[in-house]
């Protein structure tokens, strides 16, 4: 408990005295929501509020694959050679970042619904906003301990950023973000159908209108607790090599 | 109970055998691993401090396996890795804090008297509260020691602590090494770095391809070798040698020999190099160093730098 809690002081700190970066992450999720909200098409009587969901899950996907930046940072800078040396258990190090990262994607998010109402977003009631914030921290979840397997298995910055590229762009389109499932071409459904993307925001709509959605609660937990177990192997058997 | 001990210890890497049948049994002492680059020296201590698991062999530290009881291992040991890996947003007094949370000292004020102790053992204190962004690359590496020592470990392992160091910063890295040990600590370091290995170890081991080719206190290591004459000239060497003259190998543009009685020796050696019409520009004759047992040892094939350079200059730049 303790030690990790150790890892997030340390990755809020080294955050925090970086300007630039605290800027980037709190200023582009603003920049896509009033580009995508005011922007973009007309058809429903809320686009905006339509199209919420949307830019939280991909905030959230962008925020949580830097947990594997992140990690990969560590890894060739050396630093996580040393924190495998310490007495601490090392899955610390692993819960710690994940931990990290989706505490700051949770923190893009408030920033996001914030200014969604100020320009014009429905205001729900507090139990709402909870839901949301369930339903985005399995994600974040998910994602980051996605992102940090995955950096643990590649060996420099470079194939992480193909990573991150390969996978946000079509996850992302291939999802309900922008377009309901029943306006999809059939092909993008089928991806649609399987993408952890959807089950976010879709679950995230639903909330919206008051409904719960068990379903995607249950996918996500599910995906979190596999995921979690595949990242902690792997982190097991590359520690000790 | 021996501090480190090992065993036909090994590691192979795919097609590498970078570590090869490893019998060690060190304590209360600075022992010395030197070694090329590529010879080994950071597999050795990856194994040790419980980062690689060996392919064969055993080891043990502060009398624990470290393959079957790692973390009891983890417990009593100190790690300082080759590239320097501080957090440069975060200042010195931080960086030390950090790690004392991660050893587990829990109690606040506890924490404080250790910081305070280990930044003044590493003469830190005046910059403690700086963002270690602004810090030389000696002071950094004197952090890294404060780090370690919050933590009172029995043994500490050290993976060349002075390299891309200036000669003061060394002298003051490895005096304080020379203090940590008076305090009971046995340190384990690497380093190629002869002067400063025979000046401060108590005892190295000279690593060649993963093997240990010597072992021993300097000066014994220096007693196999009488006097050494080195020679610079305008070709190679002669290829006939007087009787008690022995090649060792190339320094700094000289040809370096070992002889018995180098004095003596001097005239018959320039001697050969006349009739083999290879002018000589100057000669001298001088007592051994640790460096020519280390020449004879392992050898002037040329080592490749070049890996090394890269991943050095590749951290410089990510963390600029
Ligand atoms: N992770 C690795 N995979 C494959 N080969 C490696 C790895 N690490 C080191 N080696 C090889 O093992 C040998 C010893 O390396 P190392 O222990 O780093 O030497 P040193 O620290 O003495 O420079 C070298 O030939 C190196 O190329
Ligand atoms: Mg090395």
């Amino acid at each position: 408990m303790y030690r990790f809690a150790t890892y997030v002081w340390r990755d809020t700190i080294r955050w925090k005295r970086a300007p630039l970066n605290v800027l980037s992450t709190l200023a582009m999720p603003a920049a896509w929501l009033i580009f995508m909200g005011l922007v973009m098409p007309v058809k429903y009587d809320n686009y905006l509020d339509f199209v919420t969901p949307g830019i939280l899950v991909l905030t959230m996907l962008t925020s949580s694959l830097g947990a594997g930046s992140s990690i990969m940072f560590d890894k060739t800078l050396g630093y996580l050679n040393k924190f495998l040396a310490l007495p601490s258990p090392r899955e610390s190090i692993l819960i710690g970042k994940i931990v990290f990262i989706t505490l700051r994607g949770l923190m893009q998010s408030t920033v996001i619904l914030i200014i969604s109402i100020l320009i014009g977003a429905t205001i729900y009631p507090i139990s709402t906003y909870i839901g949301m914030y369930i339903l985005l921290t399995l994600f974040g979840i998910s994602i980051s301990a996605l992102g940090t397997t995955v950096a643990l298995y590649l060996d420099n910055h470079d194939s992480y950023a193909a990573f991150q590229a390969f996978v946000s762009m079509p996850l992302y389109f291939a999802s309900t973000a922008l377009i309901p499932m029943n306006e999809m071409p059939d092909a993008l459904r089928y991806i649609a159908e399987f993408n952890p993307l959807t089950y976010a925001i879709d679950g995230i709509r639903d909330i919206a209108q008051g409904i719960i959605p068990t379903f995607s609660i249950c996918f996500l937990i599910i995906l979190a607790i596999l995921i979690m177990i595949v990242c902690s192997w792997k982190f097991r058997s590359i520690t000790i090599g | 109970m021996t501090d480190i001990f090992t065993s036909k210890l090994s590691k192979s890497y795919e097609d590498v055998l970078a570590v090869n049948s490893l019998d060690l049994s060190i304590n209360n002492e600075i022992y010395g691993l030197l070694g090329p680059n590529g010879s080994g020296k950071t597999t050795t201590v990856g194994m040790l401090t419980t980062l690689l698991s060996p392919s064969s062999g055993n080891a043990q530290v502060c009398g624990h396996d470290v393959t079957t009881e790692p973390k009891t291992v983890r417990e009593c040991i100190s790690y300082v890795p080759q590239y320097m890996a501080v957090d440069i947003r975060l200042t010195g007094r931080e960086n030390i804090d950090f790690y004392a949370k991660l050893y587990g000292i829990r109690d606040k004020s506890e924490r404080k008297k250790r910081i305070d102790y280990a930044l003044d053992i590493m003469d830190l204190n005046d910059r403690a509260d700086d963002l270690t962004k602004t810090y030389s690359g000696g002071m950094q590496r004197r952090l890294e020691l404060a780090q370690a020592l919050t933590h009172q470990p029995k043994v500490l392992f050290l993976d060349e602590p002075t390299v891309g160091l200036d000669v003061i910063a060394r002298k003051m890295i490895w005096e304080h090494i020379a203090d940590l040990k008076k305090n009971g600590i046995t340190i384990f370091v690497t380093t190629h770095q002869m002067e400063e290995a025979e000046r401060y170890c108590d005892r190295v081991g000279i690593l060649k391809k993963g093997v240990v080719v010597k072992e021993g206190t300097p000066s014994h290591l220096k007693s196999a070798l009488k006097s050494i004459i080195t020679i610079k000239s305008d070709g190679k060497m002669p290829n006939i040698l007087p009787d008690n003259v022995d090649f060792i190998g190339n320094e700094n543009g000289s040809v370096v020999y070992a002889s018995d009685n180098g004095a003596d020796m001097l005239p018959s050696l320039i001697k050969k190099y006349d009739e083999a019409g290879i002018r000589v520009y100057s000669s001298m004759v001088r007592d051994p160093t640790l460096e020519d047992i280390y020449l004879m040892s392992v050898g002037t094939e040329t080592v490749d730098t070049e890996q090394f350079n890269r991943a050095q200059i590749r951290r410089i730049i990510m963390k600029g």
